[in-house]
């Protein structure tokens, strides 16, 4: 029963092709299907009556026994299309209710009606084919021009950096005799600013010192309460400023500790071992118990021991052994000199240094000028050792097998979407600015070429972007396609922190087809 | 030991890992878990008296109960229902303030049909009823129930006396003058001195105070956030022993062995529906869903019980010999003497309520699967798109997203029924709304779908944004349908939104104007090919306390969430379900997945188990969390395939696909964070694996519709524990790595990294059982090793079953409705096998209306037959059968002759195979709808 419905639509189909043969094989195959003889699977593993062939029963292992069925899970049905191109589309897809054919032939049970559209496909594909074929003309054309500017940039930067080289070594040498010239000039400036700064620095010294005896004399005047021009225990014990252990009273022990073990002390006595020792608890008698401002400042010192009191002059120390080091100019001298002179100022009542002598002043102009001289040596030098660089960098690059992209080097293109603005600077990195303002953030810097193993130049990427939460770095997947501008035409997230661009360029154009290997028809 | 090493390393990476265990509560944190917890064993002062018994339409009978320490007494009510099973209900004989019960219809599916009852013995202190083949033995003093079947205790109530019931009562204020007041002023300690005796009133002067003062009664405190209680202390607890039983089962959800552990070293098992963030494995945790059954298996018998309470519950499970002095006295249990009893104590202890046990007494595990479902129903016949493959993900961006991975799948020749859009698609997380950018135009994207005989899912959560341009949400308030703080005002709550609220979907009233949201005219962009996802629905609320509802949030009459949190998502389950019902106006069955779920949720939908995480540790416990929920009658439920959270490497991925495909519910699903994963995506040897497995799973959906129809009408899961067809056999009873497909297939799914083969149980001494693939034969009641390279999935056909298959696949499993059967007829011992197989037109519900097909299929004495074996269906299709497949047959036929009633005999070819024992039957060409018989001669 089921037999006659097949064989009956199996013989209407074979008079409406130009060759007769089973539904669902194409004409190249129809030969391997002969009505009256027995049918051999195509794989050759088995023979069937010829009834078997599309009788809705798989029987060959390779399912070529049914072309015009969904019974064999490996088969392959063919679709005529006429007028469109003729495709192979799975078995399973016969009968399905989906019209998977423009011309229908894969519905035949009737439960689905199929319209056949191979005619307007046919006129579409071509269109679609002709816009293609102008495209990738008018692109190519571009990308021609594209690989001749890429070639001859190439070419421009090969001569730069062969020149750079070469004067590289100029500049080299130029750099070695300016620095000797300024080491030469410098070495007696610097003695001789050293002799005169010693010379300052002694005097300092001295000023100091003097100052200092002069208050412990003023002290020992004040504590010697009984003028015998000595200090005994009796007189250290009234200060409560000698009490140590804050207990109240000074003991005996106390006071002999602060008199160095001597039952009394002298003027030489206190002044040598004494008053180094309470100079930082002294206070005039009479002050001690009242804590006026004089006090909290002096309690404060005492107390924040980490602020040693001639700090400022430890610091000029130091701002000295600066000028020494050669890589300080003259202008930052002259700035330091000037905080030293409002440190000491402020601190101890002290002068500030006086100037050089008019032969140090010399010396140190000559010093200026040779320091000078090197400084524009060696920036020279670098200067040209980074345009080196730059071109060695521009000359790694991979810019396609014929230079072709290296035209989008330096240039940024920028996509907008709903929310971001996403730019891509070429050879650099790419990034995404929210519309609405807020900072940018680098979806990744340029890393490679990505594109499949045959077809490299398809696709770049860019890596190690800002980080994700909870996710990979970000990194960007730049499609190529052909167009004839260069432009970014979509911007995606396809997982989380994996962006993807589309870009369009006219290097990615390949030469038009020739149009007499258009094979658009092999059977009508 | 350097195992033990490992193992305590392995504890403190995965901790690190995973679940922040400070937010959720343990039994010391809770308030009445740590008072229930306390009890000792032993002491109970619940006295029945037993001159109060009434008896109701000879069914019921009502005793109270005198808690001789406060003298509060409560009203027991012990009824006997159909189907073997009896009930025990205990509630305060006059509360201050009405006791929340669940409403009949709401978990149970309607007021359970009583049965007759005897009352067989009564003494002073004891009472026996008798029912079926049972006796209910109610004892006074101190108060225990015992079940006994046939001379046997099955399950017994109140042994350890760990009865404690909290009635409602009023705040003493001040709290700090109380002590002072003590036994003076105090009502309730003067009836004490009044009514009880010497020495119970000695002692309750100690006591009652002492329980007076404990914290937590009136206000608690979690993390910072306060429950201010105002009703008080209201829990409810008491045991329930199972005599002669080793092992139980069931109380779903939890991270945890199929076989439930004893508790002493950990805290009880908890239900109380909550939104875990990267739920860690092997502990008992709550989760997203809770059902308190729980199954009893030995062997000779299984028995069930019903907890029939929604709120916060605690379990303890501890391991115990029976009591046999008091049961040989009871129920002339003298047969051993020596042989010790094992027994199983469960302690149950509820927030709130009032205890409702359901006492199911089997005999069999078939028994009480059909006992649990007279309760609380079946899960409705899903449409067949519904056990198809789903491919879900968080986010498919757009359109042209959901276009891509639709046109992959076909590109890649792999089949896929549903396609799902999470959160993103929707316009700032309104839900019934479209982000416009994305999906500007989602019907003609939902038709284009649709064309290919696919559907699509989108996600509706129950948390509304608090928006007033909002539509769904300014409604819900302006009909004031919100549920309300303990102020009174409308809840606000932090989800996906950001501030939110929820409509109190406990309200009748609520969840018919909810279901309307689904009609077409009002979910703009959907399509009758649009189905539903109910996400968070526990519910999840980022800044609540255990980050969901506080508990005394307020449902309608008053209820607080404390009451029945464990049914909120069950109603926003039933309200989406009931609208997609309204949408087609009953005709076409209704899809909706939900993450909370609770005893009745089979009715509504499926269920999965929530945020899983790319490990294999994750895909392993998959099997016994799903036997668990099938077990407690949730039936269609399935985990995410490759995992929710992190990035599962291709071997992981491709044997979580093997292990879904034979799992009840299979979907994959992702985690926005994580990379693309789709089948297409893989490796090719991967994704051709993965194909296949997608492929097993469309062939072998005639035998799931057919086990979830027999779901339907007969409560069973599909997917089952071994000891449920082979309940004697000891060795399966804490079997969890291994299960069964009904009673034909059994299904072994490689769970761990590497492994190329996998000792695989086969039950039942003398059972044959063949490879599905290779029909290699293995006898049964031993352990074989078995190869399984990344390509195998261990599945085995019981010798004796007939199993439908389907073998010609196509894009979707609507588009193979018409496509002939090819049956797999597995031979036993004595050359004979049995099937069957249920048709309809896989979408509506026609079939409840008679149009089906019941279809048996016998071999036996070397003939086949095909008849009806329900004479109420007919439905006519075209589907017919292209080819039967014998397996196990030793002699090769000389002929085939099929035989249709008013045909003429038809001589059939055929192939056999003597090395593989292998017959296949070509082309019998018969509508399924037909009676024939094929012999072989």
């Amino acid at each position: 029963m089921k037999y006659s419905i097949v064989f009956v639509i199996l013989s209407l189909s074979s008079c409406l092709a130009t060759v007769p043969r089973p539904r669902g094989v194409s004409i190249s195959m129809a030969s391997y299907y002969q009505p009256g003889a027995k049918f051999r699977c195509l794989d050759g593993t088995k023979e069937y009556p010829f009834e078997y062939v599309n009788d809705d029963y798989c029987d060959c292992p390779d399912g070529s026994d049914e072309p015009g069925t969904s019974a064999c899970q490996n088969g392959k049905f063919h679709c005529t299309n006429a007028g469109y191109r003729p495709t192979n589309i799975l078995s399973s897809r016969v009968n399905d209710g989906i019209c998977d054919c423009c011309d229908g032939t894969d519905e035949w049970d009737g439960n689905i009606e199929c319209v056949n559209n191979c005619k307007e496909l046919g006129k579409k594909m071509r269109e679609e084919a002709d816009r293609v074929r102008l495209l990738q003309e008018a692109g190519y054309q571009k990308k021609l021009q594209n690989i001749k500017e890429g070639k001859q940039m190439r070419e421009e930067k090969k001569v730069e950096l062969e020149e750079l080289q070469k004067s590289k070594v100029d500049l080299e040498a130029s750099k070695d005799e300016m620095e000797a010239r300024k080491n030469e000039a410098e070495t007696p400036e610097k003695e001789a600013k050293e002799k005169h700064e010693q010379a300052w620095n002694e005097l300092v010294e001295l000023k100091k010192a003097e100052k200092e005896k002069l208050r412990a004399e003023i002290a020992f005047a004040e504590l010697d309460t009984n003028g015998d021009s000595k200090i005994d225990v009796s007189e250290i014990k009234v200060h409560s400023m000698f009490d140590v252990d804050s207990n109240g009273e000074v003991s005996d022990e106390e006071a002999l500790e602060h008199l160095e073990e001597a039952l009394e002390a002298d003027l030489e006595h206190f002044t040598l071992k004494v008053w180094p020792n309470i100079k930082d608890v002294y206070k005039a008698p009479g002050t001690e118990s009242k804590g006026d401002n004089q006090d909290d400042v002096e309690e404060n010192k005492a107390s924040s021991s980490d602020i040693p009191e001639v700090e400022g002059y430890d610091d000029d120390d130091d701002y000295i052994d600066d000028d020494d080091d050669d890589d300080i100019d003259d202008e930052d001298d002259g700035y330091m000199d000037e905080e030293v002179k409002e440190d000491t100022g402020n601190n101890e009542e002290e002068d500030k240094m006086p100037d050089y002598d008019d032969e140090t002043k010399s010396l140190i102009a000559i010093a200026d000028e040779a320091r000078q001289q090197f400084t524009e040596a060696d920036n020279n030098l670098r200067d040209t050792e980074n345009k080196i660089r730059d071109l060695e960098s521009y000359l790694g690059n991979d810019y396609g097998p014929e230079d072709e992209y290296s035209i989008l080097k330096d240039n940024c293109y920028e996509y907008t979407d709903r929310e971001y603005t996403y730019k891509l600077c070429a050879y650099s990195r790419a990034t995404q600015r929210p519309k609405n303002g807020g900072s940018e953030t680098t979806l990744g810097n340029w890393g490679r070429w990505d594109g499949p193993s045959d077809d490299k130049y398809a696709a770049q990427r860019y890596e190690n972007g800002q980080g994700c939460w909870n996710g990979p770095n970000r990194s960007v997947k730049v499609h190529f396609k052909c167009g004839t501008e260069n432009r970014v035409t979509s911007a995606s997230e396809p997982s989380r922190c994996e962006y993807a661009f589309d870009f369009e360029t006219p290097s990615r154009c390949t030469a038009p087809p020739n149009r007499s290997s258009d094979d658009i028809h092999d059977e009508l | 030991m350097n195992w033990l090493l490992l193992c305590v390393l392995l504890i403190s990476v995965v901790e690190i890992l995973s679940v922040s265990r400070e937010n959720f509560k343990t039994c010391d944190q809770s308030g009445f878990c740590k008072r229930h917890r306390a009890m000792q064993p032993g002491s109970s002062p619940y006295v029945v008296l037993m001159d109060s018994i009434k008896i109701f339409e000879s069914s019921t009978v009502e005793l109270q109960i005198l808690n001789t320490k406060n003298n509060v007494r409560l009203l027991l009510q012990v009824s006997a229902l159909k189907d073997n099973t009896a009930r025990v209900k205990i509630n305060e004989l006059d509360p201050i303030k009405k006791r929340y019960e669940i409403p009949v219809g709401d978990a149970l599916v309607g007021e359970p049909k009583l049965q007759n009852m005897k009352v067989l013995e009564r003494t002073d202190g004891s009472i026996t009823l008798g029912f079926e083949d049972n006796k209910i033995l109610i004892t006074s003093k101190p108060f225990r129930i015992d079940f006994i079947n046939n001379d046997e205790a099955v399950v017994s109530i109140n042994t350890q006396g760990l009865l404690k019931f909290e009635h409602y009562r009023k705040k003493e204020t001040p709290p700090a003058q109380e002590e002072t007041a003590d036994g003076q002023e105090s009502d309730t300690n003067n009836e004490e001195q009044q009514e009880g005796g010497d020495e119970a009133g000695e002692e309750n002067k100690e006591e009652t105070p002492q329980e007076e003062e404990e914290s937590g009664m009136w206000e608690e405190t979690f993390k910072n956030f306060h429950d201010s209680k105002p009703f008080g202390p209201s829990s409810v607890g008491m045991d329930v022993s199972f005599p002669g039983f080793e092992h139980v089962y069931g109380i779903p959800q939890h991270a945890d062995s199929f076989a439930l552990k004893t508790t002493k070293s950990t805290d009880p098992y908890r239900l109380f529906n909550l939104d875990v963030f990267e739920y860690e494995l092997y502990n008992p945790m709550a989760l997203y869903g809770s059902i308190p059954v729980m199954m009893a298996h030995n062997e000779k018998r299984t028995v069930g019980i019903f907890w029939h309470n929604a709120a916060e519950t605690w379990i303890d499970i501890s391991s115990n010999t029976a009591d046999k002095n008091f049961l040989s006295k009871m129920a002339d249990l003298v047969n051993g003497g020596s042989n010790e009893i094992p027994q199983t104590d469960t302690h149950w202890m509820s927030e709130s309520g009032v205890i409702d046990i359901f006492i199911m007494l089997g005999p069999s595990a078939h028994d009480v699967y059909y006992q649990y479902a007279q309760l609380t129903g079946t899960t409705n016949l899903p449409p067949l798109f519904g056990i198809s493959y789903h491919q879900c993900r968080w986010n498919y961006n757009d359109q042209e997203d959901v276009k891509n991975v639709d046109a992959n799948f076909d590109l890649y020749d792999i089949p896929y029924d549903v396609i799902w859009l999470d959160i993103e698609h929707t316009d700032g997380k309104r839900y019934f709304t479209w982000d416009g950018e994305k999906f500007p135009n989602s019907e003609e994207m939902i038709n284009n779908v649709a064309a290919k005989g696919r559907k699509m899912v989108t996600i509706v959560d129950p948390h509304l944004k608090r928006d007033d341009n909002f539509a769904v949400y300014k409604e819900a308030k302006d009909l004031d349908h919100m549920v309300k703080n303990k102020d009174g005002n409308e809840y606000d709550g932090w989800c996906w939104p950001g501030s939110s609220s929820w409509p109190d979907f406990t309200n009748p009233e609520v969840r018919r104007w909810w279901a309307t949201k689904f009609l077409l005219d009002n979910y703009k962009g959907s399509t009758p090919a649009l189905f539903t996802w109910n996400d968070m629905n526990e519910p999840s609320v980022f800044n609540g306390p255990e980050i969901t509802f506080h508990k005394d949030v307020i449902h309608m009459d008053g209820f607080e969430n404390r009451d029945m949190h464990n049914l909120y998502g069950q109603y926003v389950l039933q309200a989406t379900s009931e609208g997609l019902l309204l949408r087609s106006e009953n005709k076409e069955r209704p899809f909706v997945l939900s993450r909370a779920f609770f005893a009745g949720s089979q009715r509504y939908g499926a269920i999965w188990t929530g945020d899983n995480m790319g490990e294999w540790g994750h895909l392993k416990i998959s099997l016994p969390m799903l036997l668990s929920i099938n077990l407690a009658g949730v039936t269609f439920s399935g985990a995410d395939v490759g995992g929710f959270f992190k990035n599962p490497d291709a071997e992981l991925l491709t044997r979580w696909y093997q292990a879904g495909a034979f799992q009840p519910f299979f979907r994959a699903h992702a985690h926005i964070d994580t990379k693309r994963r789709e089948p297409y995506i893989q490796p090719e040897e991967n994704m051709k694996i993965i194909r296949q497995a997608i492929i097993a799973r469309y062939s072998y959906l005639p035998l799931w519709y057919t086990l979830f129809y027999e779901g339907e009408t007969k409560g069973i899961a599909p997917m089952r524990p071994l000891w449920v067809e082979y309940p004697a056999d000891k060795n399966t009873f804490t079997m969890d790595d291994e299960y069964l497909l009904g009673t034909s297939l059994l299904v072994k799914p490689i769970t761990e990294q590497g492994q190329t083969g996998t000792q695989v149980y086969f039950p039942g001494q003398n059972e044959l059982w063949y490879d599905v693939e290779t029909f290699k034969l293995y006898n049964g009641g031993q352990s074989v090793y078995v190869d399984a390279p990344l390509s195998k999935i261990p599945v085995f056909q019981r010798g004796g079953s007939i199993v439908p298959r389907k073998l010609r696949i196509r894009r979707s499993s609507s588009l193979m409705v018409h496509d002939p059967f090819t049956l797999i007829v597995c031979l036993d011992k004595k050359e004979s096998a049995k099937g069957n197989l249920y048709v309809d037109d896989y979408h509506s519900f026609n079939y409840r209306r008679g149009e089906y097909l019941h279809r048996e299929f016998t071999f036996d004495q070397n003939e086949f037959r095909s008849q009806s074996v329900d004479v109420h269906g007919n439905i006519s299709t075209k589907e017919w059968i292209e080819k039967i497949i014998v397996v196990g047959l030793n002699k090769e036929p000389s002929k085939a002759v099929l035989n249709v009633k008013g045909k003429e005999p038809q001589i059939l070819q055929w192939e056999y195979s003597s090395y593989d024992k292998e017959l296949i039957i070509r082309k019998p060409g018969v509508n399924i709808a037909t009676d024939f018989s094929i012999q072989l001669s």
